[in-house]
């Protein structure tokens, strides 16, 4: 048998190794150096992540010298763009948890080592054409998420987080797992376009145990990015896991497992059209569940955490409507999936500073009453954050959601948008609310008021990266929109 | 005047941010603040008035168009322009903010920087809706401009503001978002492959899908108005806002629903226009008679001024959709008219509110006697607001019913009986409020107008007035364009009505051509 030897780019793979390496790095500095190096391993955390970032950035995607690995690692202009959705996230992940007080006393060096290995997890999972790896970098990301959820040990919450999370994600893997066994079994391949060829040659091999076997994809998906019925496990462990990892899980995951919902139904073509109007019921139960869910919460961080949900119905949209004109929801989905990062990592960011202040760290509405009088900046901040949330001009969150909106029409679900509209103005119920608690009632004398934590610059750094990023990609779109258009291409 | 429209609408905006460098005093400094404000909305009044004396009169189309490529992949351009109906409408805005910023001088007290910087914000919103010319950009300050409204409301107002806040806020944009969709599914069905209005003028909408178009629009204008049954969020709103968040979202929030009809939803979809035009009057009749009905039973003044706009708006929708010539420049008329009016009533009522801190007509009486300069002011309004020969209301209210009666003498019939219902409500409060004895003691010892309530009212009623005896300027400058935006109207219906085998050939050909160009 003779033996190929796979092409390798390895310029393209300098994104991830990046990472890996930082995450190693880390590992070994905390090993070998005292423990009060936590500034030292920061540093070294977000040179990584900025070098990666860097890289991404300058490199070109070339059709011919995508592949590597027989397609198991893809670079293309989706991945790309990934990318730099991940990476922004987890730079934001690591500026906030340095900025979080209750993180002060846990070991540095394995938090951000796990960071930066769910980090490669997350750019593998969007980067592959491969379903195998599709698994792997799952894995990766998850195993090292559960243990982030648990980070903070002497909190029951953060327990109970990290072992749901951990039961269900398992489960919600076998399901992915036994699924692409099922994709391979009836059509003999893990190569997404040796799939898609091998069910266009062949149409006996788009029978039941294909369907079933996206069925069980679509669930393990499903499950990671939190789309209803499959998002039961959301809030308690958003709201159990340390801040600073939820809000990297709202973002992160995300971003990964929609990538390769989108490589695998783009690829399948026509062959799994009737899982279509099955992720239309979904896009609209995750919308509909999540947002009047999200009404009654008193606790800012689950509220957030449904408001994560809910976001996740709208890229469920832009995935429905991908086979009716794929540019147009790819690229909504990818410029969505941007805006969503600055948005949301802002305002998990004032959120660590909320519960800075306060003993116990609690993130109550109450907690934010009067913020605008007595932190105006912070307020205005977070007031931005939830009118981009909301999907109110001028921000990020408009023209994300007008894009999305815009694919969903073109491809004539006038429905689909018309819920997806109402919906919003749920949404703006809640994100309001806390504009209302901020800027419309006084604050409460009562409560304790700690001083500024020594990372307060690390949240300066992000606060004012998430709010010129909002308010950019909401009034001059249109550079990143091309980025976003350019980046469309599969495969190649 | 190149750029004379971006400079009157971004100035306002620009104030607003370098407010974010002012200090806030604890009380002395915010002086500083408001002055800068109201030099500020000054300024942009200044710029408007030129752009006023450079309009043409006798031209119908848009002028001082300014285009820049903003969003090229999808067509979006910031596009601003202004003809006939806009131009007053414009004026109103740069009139009111100043007045409303120099009424709040001593009205509001806290956290003064946030208010003035909302109420700039919120005058860069208001102009842009009046000149954007290009869907996307119009959308943008449609619900930009809600934000800082709702600031207004929530931060300043009485005692259920947030309840009203937030029930203006959502109702709005319940009604916008289908707009939205509307919209952008217009983009993709029409073909025209851009979001510039004009562009959008000038290409039929197919007739069957008309109907679904203009309802989303419809709907979206018809919560602004606001239009019988959508007006609960009205009074909520305007009772509990602020006296200067009253004045600007009664003079000129209000005319951004009647505009939006006027601009956008008749002229693009004439054909389901026509078809739910009767709909319409009779809502707006309802609205006429129904507001002054519920005006009449007001205890509180500012709830009856909030029903008197309720009657008053529906004059104005009663207007456009005669589609005549008298009516619909009569509409754009009110619509000035009634900014004005409703506007200084506002401001009346804020007077003996930040004296007395109640609004109930009980507890006044015998005004006159103690307050002689100020109850001639509330007489002067309330007789404009009425509609009384000589002012403001008058031109407008008249040249509307001559239109209703043109197109169907029933309509002038209902309303003429509202304007006699106004009569009754505004004419019976004056009388509770200013005439008779001084039953409460507290009122005697009030003091008359001082000087910056003077400066505040002047100008309002001189425009009264100016209006009243000499309206031919402004309908010099609105008819042409009337003229334009009905026969845009007509025009098209016949197109599309009467040949619509060609325009399937056409969309068809263009199709066939697409597809080579593939």
């Amino acid at each position: 048998m003779e033996i190929v030897h796979p092409t390798i780019h390895w310029g393209y793979l300098l994104p991830v190794i990046l990472p890996v390496g930082g995450a190693v790095l880390v590992l070994m500095w905390d090993a070998f150096f005292s423990r009060g190096e936590r500034s030292a391993i920061i540093a070294i955390t977000l040179a990584t992540l900025a070098a990666a970032l860097g890289v991404t950035l300058g490199a070109r995607a070339l059709p011919g010298l995508a592949a590597s690995f027989g397609g198991m690692y893809l670079f293309d202009g989706f991945t790309q763009f990934l990318y730099v959705v991940i990476l922004f996230a987890s730079i934001f992940s690591v500026l906030i948890a340095a900025a979080q007080r209750e993180l002060d006393d846990t070991p540095a060096g394995e938090y951000f080592g796990l960071i930066l290995f769910a980090t490669s997890g997350m750019m593998l999972m969007a980067a592959t054409r491969n379903l195998l790896m599709i698994f792997v970098g799952l894995e990766v990301f998850s195993l090292s998420l559960y243990v982030l959820a648990g980070y903070l040990r002497a909190r029951p919450e953060s327990n109970e987080a990290s072992l749901k999370y951990f039961l269900l994600g398992s489960f919600a893997s076998g399901f992915l797992l036994y699924g692409m066994a099922l994709v391979y079994g009836a059509t003999g391949s893990i190569d997404l376009i040796e799939i898609a060829t091998r069910i266009h040659e062949n149409p006996a091999s788009r029978g039941a145990v294909f369907l079933m076997g996206l069925g069980f994809i679509v669930v393990g998906l499903g499950f990671k990015v939190a789309a209803a019925p499959f998002y039961m496990w959301t809030p308690d462990v958003y709201e159990g896991a340390p801040t600073a990892v939820t809000a990297f899980m709202s973002v992160g995951p995300k971003a990964a497992a929609f990538a390769a919902f989108f490589r695998i139904f783009l690829s399948t073509g026509d062959a799994s059209g009737n899982l279509d109007s099955v992720l239309w019921v979904m896009a609209v139960l995750t919308m509909s569940l999540a947002n009047l869910v999200a009404i009654w919460q008193s606790c800012v961080k689950r509220m957030l955490a449904y408001s994560s949900i809910a976001h996740a119905g709208y890229l469920m949209v832009a995935l429905v409507v991908s086979r009716s004109n794929p540019e147009l929801a790819t690229s909504g989905f990818l410029y969505y999936m941007l805006v969503y990062v600055f948005m949301n990592m802002g305002a998990f960011c004032v959120l660590v500073l909320i519960s800075n202040m306060r003993e116990g760290g609690s993130t109550q509405l109450d907690d934010f009453a009067g913020l605008a009088s007595f932190r105006p900046g912070l307020a205005a901040a977070m007031a931005i954050f939830m009118v981009s949330l909301s999907g109110l001009p001028p921000t990020g969150g408009f023209v994300a959601k007008f894009h999305v909106f815009s694919a969903a029409l073109k491809g004539g679900y006038v429905w689909l948008t018309v819920i997806a509209v109402l919906n919003s103005v749920v949404a703006v119920y809640y994100y309001l609310r806390l504009v209302v608690v901020m800027y419309m009632r006084e604050p409460e004398g009562g409560a304790t008021r700690r001083g500024p934590h020594p990372g307060w610059s690390y949240a300066l750094a992000a606060l004012t990266l998430a709010v010129a990023s909002t308010l950019q990609l909401g009034i001059f779109p249109s550079s990143v929109l091309d980025f976003a258009h350019r980046s469309t291409v599969f495969f190649n | 005047m190149p750029g004379i429209i971006t400079s009157i609408l971004f100035l306002p905006m620009l104030g607003g941010l370098l407010l974010l460098f002012a200090r806030e005093g604890a009380r002395k400094g915010s002086g500083g603040v408001r002055a800068f404000a109201l030099a500020v909305s000054l300024a942009t009044f200044a710029l408007s008035v030129v752009m006023y004396v450079g309009f043409r009169p006798g031209f119908a189309g848009m002028q001082f168009v300014e285009q820049a490529e903003w969003i090229p992949r999808f067509g979006i351009s910031y596009k601003v322009g202004v003809d006939g109906i806009s131009l007053l409408l414009v004026m109103l805005t740069t009139i009111l903010t100043p007045i409303a910023i120099l009424f709040s001088f001593e009205d509001v007290r806290k956290k003064t920087r946030l208010y003035y910087m909302s109420l700039l914000f919120l005058e860069t919103g208001m102009l842009g809706v009046f000149f954007a010319l290009d869907f996307f950009l119009f959308y943008v300050f449609w619900e930009g401009m809600l934000i800082p409204m709702y600031l207004i409301i929530g931060v300043w107002g009485g005692e259920r503001r947030i309840y009203a806040a937030v029930k203006f806020f959502l109702y709005t944009m319940a009604g916008s978002v289908l707009m939205l969709v509307a919209i952008i599914w217009l983009y993709f069905v029409s073909g025209v492959g851009t979001f510039d209005i004009l562009a959008h003028f000038r290409e039929p909408v197919d007739v069957a899908l008309q109907p679904w178009l203009f309802a989303a629009f419809a709907i979206s204008f018809a919560i602004k108005v606001p239009i019988f049954p959508f007006h609960t969020w009205l009074p909520d709103a305007h009772v509990e806002a602020p006296t200067a968040g009253s004045v600007i979202l009664a003079g000129v929030l209000l005319k951004m629903g009647t505009y939006g009809f006027m601009r956008l939803a008749i002229p693009l979809f004439p054909t389901a226009a026509r078809e739910f035009a009767t709909l319409i009057i009779c809502l707006a009749l309802v609205g006429i008679i129904y507001g002054a009905l519920m005006a009449m039973v007001q205890t509180d003044v500012k709830k009856l001024v909030a029903y008197s706009s309720v009657s008053h708006l529906g004059f104005v929708m009663l207007g456009l959709f005669s589609f005549n010539l008298l009516g619909a420049s009569g509409s754009v008329l009110q619509m000035v008219n009634h900014g004005i009016s409703s506007g200084a009533l506002f401001l009346i009522v804020g007077f003996i509110y930040s004296r007395r801190h109640t609004r109930l007509i009980e507890e006044f009486g015998g005004l006159i006697r103690v307050m002689p300069v100020y109850s001639t002011f509330f007489i002067i309004t309330a007789l404009s607001s009425i509609g009384l020969p000589g002012l403001n209301g008058f031109v407008g209210e008249f040249t509307i019913l001559l239109g209703a009666f043109e197109r169907n003498v029933w309509f002038a019939v209902f309303a003429a009986l509202g304007v006699v219902l106004s009569a009754v409500y505004m004419l019976w409060m004056l009388q509770r409020v200013l005439f008779g004895e001084v039953s409460v003691r507290a009122n005697l010892g009030l003091a008359d107008m001082n000087k910056r309530e003077w400066i505040v009212m002047l100008p309002m009623v001189a425009l009264m007035f100016w209006i009243g005896l000499y309206p031919k300027p402004l309908f010099n400058r609105i008819e042409p364009s009337a003229k334009a935006w009905l026969s845009q109207v007509n025009r098209r219906v016949l197109r599309v009505e009467a040949a619509p085998e060609r325009k399937i050939q056409k969309s068809v050909i263009a199709h066939v051509q697409r597809v080579e160009v593939k």
